[in-house]
């Protein structure tokens, strides 16, 4: 049997910052991934990475922001600790190779961002996540770390006294299944966009970290919270970026007016992400609108603006909407972007499970709260890769073998050899996808009611059931992403419950989770995690509360966030 | 939007017990408007008519890298191709990428490829070389290459890699240009003269598909010919591939064009000629060498004008590239 002292499953900015960390320290450390590195969804990241580098600005102003944008629910030793260490981790990246923007004398630029008091976004043109990846990739070839390279995560193992053993693993590319044995295990396995009809997340990202975390026993935190990006592409949901509106774009309706002043008069587009979407969806309804949608309109910013600053997004527009931003807006909705939500973790990254740590899209620890600053999300994935893969390091070192489970092993090749032989007259995995995310789409959007909510709910039972009849079409060991896909859709399940419950649950409106039927925020009642547990008795989440941690300074006491 | 309506002629592969690959080819009907992509038929097709039917995907929007197949006859990200603007006659046709083993259907091994990656030492390494100081323009190189997302289409479209497994590949190629041009860099010299070495930035024919194919606007056969450039310019030059670049030289300013024959034969001698006449005939195949018939070209008044321009004011292989190209 494989056996490392840290596994580290996930591939991404926050998986590959991790495993770097193990290196450092002289550990053995593995990564295991379903994607190839480069392909994991972090390179999607366009807008560019937040930290206080400029001397006239400051970690505390960064802070602020974070603590404000998050609507006072993110845990405040968390977010300083990541507004403090920003600036470092940006400039290791830095000498690291990546090849972020310049300004004439060589330092590296920054632009305005939403909810953010200082431009303090730093970017390489319109694909900063994708030249961060390569980077962080190439620091992993040079130090040779092994990677299980389409792996996919199956299950958790934990010993005899409920603390992290290893992982139970699929190996794409041949069916094997098999145990690695670990003595802490990282997950870094992102976000899980594609519990929502559309998003502009990867088809790759289902949350299978932490839906895996939870069946073991971990808790999820604040998963109601799900960001609305305020300019997905109208149909396919691909994203525009905010440095879009960073770079001076407007939101226009279809009357072709400038309509953020209404909802914040001071930022205009460069509002908070919840603010922007809101009031996108507000316009929509109120029938200013087009097919469910409004307009990002960039022609004022000129051909070379859009050219030098923002090519890839226009490249995006054409090919996938059929629109040139140099001489049409371009039409764009609120779409699911990102999880606030995740494995709750401390500031340090290590979840309530023995063994098990989380960091990046897949954990809560908590620093964006009820909404994520643009911008804060790569950061999160490098501070906290960092961090967590240090206290991960320590924890492993300090701890004696564990004993393997096999009986895990067999109860993953008995799992899915039953969905295998299963007979041809359920649902195929897609069919039954569809309807949950549209569901989803339909009832747990950026405005939500109790009655919604409850319609949502009432899915659960009959979706768990027809889940159990799904057949697949391919039987095959090679390269059966049938059968993933089948897989994945129960972690989806699972995890659309949780955001379900929590959102039932909150009946205040707080950063991206808005209640018609309880439109103010509620400090006194709702300021506090939601945690969310598997119930094995019932097969069903269950809810509990956490206080959010606070430091003691006055600045972030809860006040009106106006934008 | 109008739905029309396609066929969709699939390369189904399976390997078979003996290591061997089985292919054959299967028809689907798929209902796309103007803006449907490749990438979303397919997944029409395998949520709707055959869940068996497989194929990488993951970002959707040309960034991942993980889509690439040969879409009617050259290689492209499906998530970035459009079904109307590539079907013939109402006709798709689609297979894996060339260059590399099958694993199954549209999925290849994509284990090659990136060893080639690995071989050109893929990271930044501090040493003697290295500058502190950077400027807003001291990345225009580095930047165009990095836009690279590793997807392989160049690979799989590459004339050379079809005829010489050895080589390369633009994509690696183009990657190690990316440490040879930043400041950062610390061993540029050796870089450049292990880069000398057979099977790299020499062996690359320059027939300029991976021009074409690249979905990134990478160019890699640019960044190949700024390595040589860069070559020459460290007296990297008596390998048959300077040789090779020299004798073109001589040739354009003589007659205006290539007598790729007899250039074959002085660069690489009769005998490394001979052995190099696959790829040649392979690439007349292609249409890619022309009549083998010595003759001057039309302007050749201007070609020399030319290159006295250029012998004047050499390309700028430290600058030139914009910040990002786009289209
Ligand atoms: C379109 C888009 C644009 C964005 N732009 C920005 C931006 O400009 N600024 C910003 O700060 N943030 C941005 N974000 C958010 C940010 O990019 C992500 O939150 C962040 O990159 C997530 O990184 P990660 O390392 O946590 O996960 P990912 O990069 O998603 O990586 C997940 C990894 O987990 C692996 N994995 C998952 N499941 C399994 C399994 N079952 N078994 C094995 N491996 C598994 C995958 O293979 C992958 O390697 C953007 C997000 C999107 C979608
Ligand atoms: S799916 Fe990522 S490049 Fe096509």
């Amino acid at each position: 049997m494989n056996s490392h002292d840290l596994v580290i499953v996930g591939a991404g900015l926050a998986g590959m910052r991790a495993a770097l960390e193990g290196v450092r320290a002289g550990i053995n450390v593995a990564i295991v991934t379903k994607i190839h590195p480069l392909r994991s969804h972090s390179c999607a990241a366009q807008g560019g990475v937040n930290a206080a580098i400029n001397p006239k600005d400051s970690w505390n102003s960064h802070a602020y922001d974070t603590v404000k944008g998050a609507d006072f629910i993110g845990d405040e030793d968390a977010i300083e600790l990541m507004a403090k260490e920003a600036p470092d981790s940006v400039l290791e990246l830095d000498r690291m190779g990546c090849p972020f923007s310049r300004l004439e004398q060589g330092e590296v630029a920054q632009r305005p961002f939403g909810g953010a008091s200082f431009d303090r976004t730093c970017y390489a043109a319109d694909r900063t996540g994708q030249v961060m990846l390569h980077t962080l990739w190439e620091q992993l070839v040079k130090a040779n770390v092994p990677v299980y390279e389409e792996c996919h995560l199956q299950k958790l193992a934990l010993d005899e006294n409920g603390e992290v053993a290893g992982v139970v693993v699929y190996d794409i590319k041949n069916g094997n299944i098999f145990p690695i044995g670990a003595k802490g295990v990282l997950m870094a396995t992102g976000g899980y966009g594609r519990v929502f009809q559309v998003s502009t997340n990867a088809t790759t990202n289902t949350g299978d970290g932490m839906a895996l975390a939870l069946r073991a026993g971990a808790p999820l935190a604040d998963m109601e919270f799900v960001q609305f990006h305020p300019t997905g592409l109208l149909t396919s949901g691909i994203l525009m970026t905010e440095g879009c509106r960073g770079e001076g774009g407007y939101l226009i309706n279809a009357l072709g007016e400038r309509f953020m002043g209404k909802y914040a008069p001071t930022k205009w587009e460069l509002a908070s992400r919840d603010v922007v979407s809101r009031a996108e969806q507000t316009e929509i309804i109120e029938g200013r609108g087009k097919n469910g949608g409004i307009f990002l309109d960039l022609r004022h910013l000129g051909a070379e603006k859009i050219l030098e600053r923002l090519p890839q997004v226009r490249q995006l527009s054409i090919d996938l909407e059929g629109v040139d931003p140099i001489h049409e807006p371009i039409p764009v909705r609120p779409t699911v972007h990102y999880s606030m939500g995740g494995i709750r973790t401390d500031m340090w990254g290590a979840s309530p499970l023995k063994g098990l740590f989380a960091a990046g899209e897949a954990a809560c620890v908590s620093v964006h709260g009820a909404n994520r600053l643009g911008g804060n999300s790569l950061l999160d994935t490098i501070v906290f890769g960092k961090i967590t893969g240090r206290k991960a390091v320590e924890y492993v070192t300090a701890q004696g073998a564990k004993n393997f489970p096999m009986r895990e092993v067999e109860l993953v090749k008995a799992r899915i050899g039953e969905l295998k032989s299963r007979r041809d007259f359920g649902l195929r995995p897609n069919e039954l996808h569809h309807r949950l995310s549209t569901k989803m789409n339909q009832y747990v959007g950026v405005f939500r009611t109790k009655e919604d909510l409850q319609l949502a709910l009432e899915q659960f039972p009959r979706i768990r059931k027809d889940y159990e009849l799904i057949h697949l079409d391919d039987k095959s060991e090679v390269f059966n992403i049938d059968l993933l896909r089948a897989i994945e859709l129960g972690h989806l399940i699972d995890l659309a419950e949780c955001i379900v419950r929590g959102a039932l649950a909150r009946e205040e409106s707080r950063g991206a989770h808005t209640r018609n039927d309880f439109p103010q925020r509620d400090d006194e009642a709702w300021r506090k995690h939601t945690l969310a547990n598997w119930d094995v008795e019932k097969g069903e989440v269950a809810l509990s509360y956490e206080a959010v941690r606070t430091v003691g300074n006055d600045n972030y006491v809860p006040k009106v966030r106006v934008y | 939007m109008e739905m029309k309506s396609y066929t969709f002629r699939i390369q189904r592969n399976r390997r078979n017990a003996e290591g061997g690959v089985e292919s054959r080819w299967q028809e689907y009907k798929v209902e796309a408007s103007d803006t449907t992509t490749i990438l979303s038929a397919l997944e029409e097709i395998k949520g709707h008519q055959d869940g068996s039917l497989t194929f990488r995907q993951s970002c959707r929007s040309a960034i991942c890298g993980s889509c690439a197949m040969k879409i009617s006859g050259r290689t492209r990200l499906a998530c970035k191709t459009h079904v109307a603007k590539v079907a013939k006659n109402g006709v798709v046709e689609i297979a894996p990428q060339a260059n590399q083993p099958v694993i199954k259907d549209l999925a290849i091994d994509i284990g090659p490829f990136f060893k080639r990656v690995h071989k050109i030492t893929p990271y930044l390494q501090e040493g003697p070389e290295s500058t502190k100081e950077v400027t807003k323009s001291s990345f225009d190189q580095v930047n165009h290459v990095t836009q690279c997302i590793m997807c392989g289409c160049c690979y799989s479209d590459c004339t050379m890699a079809e005829v010489s497994p050895e080589f390369a590949g633009p994509a690696a190629l183009a990657k190690s240009f990316r440490f040879v041009s930043d400041p950062r860099e610390g061993h540029k010299k050796s870089r450049l003269a292990q880069l000398a070495e057979p099977h790299n930035a020499w062996s690359c024919v320059r027939c300029a598909m991976c021009v074409e194919s690249c979905p990134k606007d990478v160019a890699p056969m640019e960044a190949i010919v700024k390595l040589r450039t860069r070559m020459v310019a460290q007296g990297l030059n008596d390998g048959a591939g300077a040789r090779h670049a020299l004798a073109f030289h001589e040739d354009i300013q003589k007659s205006g064009d290539l007598n790729e024959f007899t250039l074959l034969q002085r660069t690489l001698g009769i005998f490394g000629a001979v052995s190099e006449l696959g790829s040649a005939l392979h690439l007349m195949k292609k249409g890619k060498i022309p009549s083998p018939f010595p003759h001057k070209a039309d302007g050749l008044q201007e070609v020399r004008a030319i290159y006295a321009a250029l012998e004047a004011h050499p390309v700028d292989v430290e600058t030139k590239a914009a910040d990002v190209a786009p289209e």
